[in-house]
């Protein structure tokens, strides 16, 4: 039986971002929060291995003080428990600080063999927590998979690069970052909702980690975040008859070249 | 010697590479290194100083501790890094062992006030996200995004690289691409959701036919649906094209997929929903069902060539 721990972060979702068209300011004050998209394939993935051979999933996450209404939502997923490294240095966060932290919790929490990561998160989408917190740790990573298997105290794992695939097999403990399309996360029962309160959750406190205060600093200075400025004609067709709709749009492309 | 360094495991993106990194370097008036796995494509490289890093492995992830200590002793300013998926692990360890801080796919890296400064995506494309980095810093940059540096000779230094990492790789094989390149095609005809059934993506490669280009889809088509394969999904995690002329039928046109479309010169949407975000992202777009439209386009556009 091996100890899987799987990272998800809870973020906004960017669906309820709106941008101001005038100075592309970002307004996030409607949006809500999820657990970001390829970290439900993530918990999933831990879920199907515990499911087929008996394991032990933890969730866990970094984030700030709304982060707690994430535990439910993980929890409601299958994993037996969560941790949670509960602090507002995690809206600041860069993967730099994320790596450290996770390590940090995982040091502390103690028996890991096996770490799960989403291939990226939805809203950094940085591609970098998951082989930066292998390198702090000392542990091999395997990234970019969309099959695994446990086979004793060893991970073997197909990774999709570009132009081809490979099998790596690595021993305890190893991290694997996944793509989505390695399953399909079900939709929680009510059942699994309702016995997600039951379960235990651990909150740890940034300051019982005993990092250095330099592996809390990020590394880049951010000097604006804005919203995409989307410049497009927008000539839309949406009266008359499909052949005069048609006959508008083939005669614009031809004027623009692009027949 | 500090300075720009540019590396890739594909000696063709180290080329793209240098062009920006040739770039920085003069604002900056700094030298220029390539890293190179193999000596036999250091031989034309534009930059100062060409490392080869020989090894017995020939997996190139097993190539990151001799680049960081090669780094940690010859203190580079910066490190562009081509961003395959090789190379984004590879930065990302990196960065990790130097301590280092790290952009993702920058779309564009500048130099204001003597500093370095990229701009990247957040939140799946919906906003631009810019950074000044500090320090020792890495950046991955997308295969393509800028044209191959003209050759040049550097003086090739040969680094004997330990390569022992605690994994074994096996069953490296070719994926057989079924799906066209879409990266460098001239039209793209791309399928979402709206298509009813398989069958119908004959509708998407009539009109592809007729317009000579090749046919794309949303990431629902190639992985819930499994109608086209995964390489032929457009859109963030996904390939980014730039075709002059990009076409969609029953996209929605959700931020992630957009995200992938923007560099092309002209995007048409075709759905049914006048309020679908695709028609906030396009020049041109008809509100109506595809199977009406859409043949009735193929056949008009057969008629106008
Ligand atoms: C981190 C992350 C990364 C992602 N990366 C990508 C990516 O790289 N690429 C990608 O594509 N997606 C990506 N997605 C998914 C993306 O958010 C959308 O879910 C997806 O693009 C939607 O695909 P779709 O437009 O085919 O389907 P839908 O959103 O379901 O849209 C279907 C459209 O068809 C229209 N329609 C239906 N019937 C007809 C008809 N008869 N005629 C005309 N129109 C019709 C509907 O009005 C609707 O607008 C990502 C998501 C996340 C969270
Ligand atoms: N704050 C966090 N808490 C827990 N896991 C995280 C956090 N941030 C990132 N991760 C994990 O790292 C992956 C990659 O994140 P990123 O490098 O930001 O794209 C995510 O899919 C998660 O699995």
């Amino acid at each position: 039986m091996a100890n899987i721990v799987v990272c998800y972060k809870w973020v906004l979702d960017e669906q309820d971002i709106k941008v101001n068209p005038g100075n592309l300011a970002l307004d996030t004050s409607r949006a809500k929060s999820k657990i970001s998209d390829y970290d439900r394939n993530a918990i999933e993935e831990a879920v199907l291995l515990n499911e087929k051979d008996g394991h032990k999933v933890t969730g866990l996450t970094f984030g700030v003080a709304g982060a707690k209404q994430s535990l439910k939502d993980a929890l409601s997923r299958g994993p037996a428990e969560a941790v949670w490294v509960n602090d507002p240095v995690a809206a600041e966060a860069d993967a730099f600080v994320t790596a450290n932290v996770l390590a940090g919790a995982l040091k502390k929490v103690g028996n890991y063999d096996v770490i799960i990561c989403g291939e990226g998160a939805a809203d950094t989408y940085a591609q970098q927590v998951g082989p930066r917190l292998a390198a702090v740790l000392g542990i091999p990573a395997i990234t970019f998979v969309n099959q695994m298997s446990i086979e004793g105290d060893k991970v073997v794992a197909t990774r999709k690069l570009g132009d081809c695939t490979e099998t790596v097999t690595a021993s305890f403990p190893v991290v694997v970052t996944v793509l989505p399309e390695i399953n399909k996360p079900r939709i929680p029962s009510l059942k699994q909702v309702l016995g997600a309160s039951k379960k235990p959750v651990t909150e740890i406190k940034l300051a019982d980690l005993g990092l250095n205060p330099d592996d809390l600093k990020r590394k880049t200075t951010v000097k604006s975040l804005k919203g995409y400025a989307m410049t497009r004609k927008n000539v839309i067709y949406k009266d008359g008859s499909t052949a005069e709709k048609v006959a508008k749009l083939v005669a614009e492309l031809a004027k623009e070249g692009a027949l | 010697m500090a300075g720009i360094w540019v590396y890739s495991e594909d000696v063709a993106l180290v080329k793209q590479l240098l062009t920006i990194g040739r770039e920085v370097a003069g604002t900056l008036n700094k030298p220029v290194a390539a890293l190179t796995l193999s000596e036999a494509d250091a031989a034309d490289l534009a930059a100062e100083t060409v490392y080869v890093l020989k090894g017995q492995n020939p997996w190139p992830e097993s190539y990151v501790q001799a680049i960081a200590d090669l780094a940690a002793k010859e203190a580079p300013d910066v490190i562009f890094v081509g961003a395959t998926p090789r190379g984004k692990d590879l930065a990302a360890k990196l960065a990790s062992i130097l301590k280092a801080g790290l952009v993702t796919e920058a779309f564009k890296v500048s130099v204001e006030n003597g500093a370095i400064e990229t701009e990247r995506m957040m939140y799946g494309g919906l906003a631009v996200c810019t950074e000044i980095l500090q320090g020792l810093s890495l950046v991955t940059i997308p295969p393509r995004q800028y044209e191959p540096a003209a050759a040049g000779k550097g003086n090739v230094v040969t680094i004997d690289a330990a390569t022992d990492v605690p994994v074994s790789v096996s069953n490296v094989c070719p994926i057989i691409r079924e799906g066209a390149d879409l990266a460098s095609a001239e039209k793209v005809i791309c399928v979402g959701r709206g298509l009813g059934k398989e069958d119908d993506l004959k509708i998407a490669r009539d009109l592809a036919a007729a317009v000579g280009g090749e046919v794309g889809c949303t990431r629902s088509i190639a992985e819930d649906y499994h109608w086209l394969p995964a390489e032929t999904y457009i859109g963030l995690s996904g390939v980014k094209v730039k075709p002059v002329l990009y076409l969609s039928m029953g996209v929605s046109g959700q931020v992630q997929h957009v995200a992938g479309i923007r560099d092309s010169k002209i995007i048409v949407g075709i759905d049914m929903n006048e309020n679908a975000l695709i028609f906030e992202a396009a020049d041109y777009g008809i509100v109506g069902d595809l199977y009406d439209v859409v043949p009735a386009l193929t056949e008009a556009i057969k008629q106008a060539k």
